[in-house]
């Protein structure tokens, strides 16, 4: 549904978004994760027919954004980082205003009005002006004016920054519900945002797009290097160099404890078992034997984190030469 | 045309919110009043004409009207909700056009109260119906093209002060000082500054001299910063 290749942008000479290739199928749900400043709104606007590209091409629908805008934003339903409104004017009015520029007549309009009035409960604030409205409702407004012509994608940008807990978790619950009839992508840079409703993440930092996938196969990917915890009572240096004769271990540190010696062991799979013979053959005491299981924010953070280590090695490297 | 249209009306509705529209119609009133009692037009013994209170009102357009336009385009880069209209199936120049038409509406309304001074003018004499018919077919055409001006003004900038002083000074400056400046220029520079000179071409109008060369002059000109409008509007997106 959405086709984006080899997508960059340049402010000047700051690149923000450096060749970002990725595809979002029909009916999916997809979260556009990173940290600020990672690029998510200027794809996204790129993405919307806000602006053009500097290199790259983006397909909606099979449409073209740059040659085909009009087909693009007729299908296209956008929620702006900052919910651009006008205070002054009523929400009603404000509807019938959008619903007008999507070429809607008379009875179309008000059917799709009271549509997406139902479905983002702005029932009771109808005919309030916009500038009244807390930032909940003005939310909801938005996103009721993206849902107006009833497109095949929705484009949201933080969609639920600066709302309060309850606020969240209402936007969320009507993202997923949306998600049903829309292709959703939507951006964030709190990870259990999208992790919540979202079923692929795509993770970009820095203008690149530094990981993509389901939660699961992301969770996978870190697990794979997980962290293995074990305390036994035994000679130090023994404990050490039994356990990195394991099979595929890949990293061993041992510190002394009041008596104990604690394990930390980076491996490419479970060695709980073989710990726990090892423990058995040796007759170490064993008091704990625990596995970190890596949690998304750890694979976000060390992604992030990453990447930056990354950079700064290249520039270094580059100003050596 | 639906686009322009539904524009035009939400520009209205909101010019007609904020109290930057009252002033200027109050404003514009008092002045005039004020004109009209100052130059004595209904002093018996004077002929029954509005011509000394028509010489005064281009001044006060130049000032008067990119006051009107000033929000328009610019109101929009500063609340963002360009963001949202550039993303609708919207293009740049029904944008331009919807935004103008309402500046535009929004002037006649301002413009047709003095019509009362016209009524008050048969009360008291007997005018010179078609100087007067032809005095406001050229502040009409004024309002067009300092409409387009200010409109293209308001499309520089995302502040709307700066796009009010972008508005009157270049006007103030080549279309009514050349009205002073043309008799003291030779050459060429004449030749230019006679092209610009809208107070001398008002002057005309206000004399009941029609001519094909004023109006296409002042339609041509709003063309023009409609024109350009639409392009500097165009070149927020290369930015
Ligand atoms: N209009 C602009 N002009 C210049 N630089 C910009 C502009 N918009 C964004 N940037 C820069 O581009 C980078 C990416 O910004 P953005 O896409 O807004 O990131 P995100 O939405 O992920 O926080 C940032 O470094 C930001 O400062
Ligand atoms: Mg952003």
């Amino acid at each position: 549904m959405i086709e984006v290749r080899n997508l960059s942008k340049h402010y000047g000479s700051h690149r923000a978004v450096n060749n970002i290739s990725f595809t979002v199928n029909e009916g999916e749900i997809v979260g556009f994760l990173g940290p600020n400043g990672a690029g998510k709104t200027t794809t996204l606007r790129i993405v919307t027919c806000y602006m053009p590209a500097t290199s790259g091409s983006v397909t909606i629908a099979g449409h073209d954004v740059l040659t085909e805008s009009m087909q693009v934003r007729a299908v296209v339903g956008y929620l702006p980082e900052s919910v651009p409104l006008y205070p002054e004017m009523r929400v009603r009015e404000y509807l019938q205003f959008r619903g007008r520029l999507h070429g809607m007549d008379r009875a179309n309009r008000a059917a799709a009005i009271d549509r997406v009035v139902e479905r983002c409960w702005l029932r009771d604030v109808i005919d309030r002006p916009i500038g009244q409205l807390s930032k909940g409702y003005r939310q909801r407004v938005g996103l009721a004016d993206s849902l107006l012509h009833n497109p095949k994608v929705l484009v949201l940008d933080e969609p639920t920054i600066g709302l309060d807990p309850a606020q969240i978790r209402a936007t969320r619950s009507l993202i997923r519900e949306l998600a049903q009839e829309h292709t959703v992508i939507l951006s964030s840079h709190i990870l259990p945002e999208v992790e919540a409703t979202c079923q692929r993440l795509i993770i970009i930092h820095e203008g690149r797009l530094v990981a993509s996938g389901t939660p699961d196969e992301l969770r996978q990917r870190m697990t794979t290097e997980s962290n293995l915890i074990a305390e036994l009572k035994g000679p130090e240096s023994d404990i050490g160099a039994s356990v990195r004769k394991l099979a595929g271990v890949a990293d061993v540190r041992t510190t002394l404890q009041d008596g104990w010696t604690r394990v930390s062991v980076a491996a490419q799979r479970d060695l709980r078992e073989d710990i726990f013979r090892l423990a058995i053959e040796k007759h170490w005491p064993l008091r704990e034997l625990r596995r970190d299981i890596a949690t998304l924010e750890d694979f976000f953070v060390k992604v992030v984190t990453g990447t930056r280590e990354q950079h700064d090695g290249r520039d270094e490297a580059a100003a050596e030469r | 045309m639906r686009n322009v249209s539904a524009i035009m009306r939400r520009e209205l509705l909101s010019l007609f919110c904020s109290p930057i529209a009252y002033i200027v119609i109050a404003g514009f009133l008092l002045i005039t009043g004020v004109a009209v009692l100052w130059t004595g037009s209904f002093s018996p013994g004077k002929p029954a004409s509005l011509r000394d209170v028509f010489f005064w009102t281009p001044w006060m357009l130049t000032v008067i009207v990119p006051a009107i336009s000033m929000r328009a385009i610019s109101e929009e880069y500063r609340s963002g909700t360009i963001e949202s209209l550039m993303t609708a199936p919207v293009s740049e120049l029904q944008l331009v056009l919807g935004k103008y038409f309402a500046s535009l509406i929004f002037y006649v309304i301002m413009l047709a109260p003095t019509l009362v001074y016209v009524v008050l003018m048969e009360a008291f004499g007997n005018p010179d119906w078609g100087a007067s018919l032809s005095s406001y077919l050229g502040l009409l055409l004024i309002g067009v093209m300092f409409t387009a001006f200010g409109l293209f003004a308001s499309s520089l900038t995302s502040n709307q002060v700066v796009a009010w002083i972008l508005g009157w000074v270049p006007l103030l400056l080549f279309a009514c000082l050349a009205f002073f400046v043309v008799s003291l220029v030779q050459g060429w520079v004449r030749v230019v500054f006679q092209q610009v000179n809208v107070i001398g071409r008002f002057d005309e109008f206000s004399r009941g001299l029609v001519t094909t060369d004023g109006v296409v002059f002042f339609l041509a000109t709003a063309a023009l910063f409609l024109f350009l409008a639409v392009k500097v509007v165009e070149s927020r997106r290369w930015r």
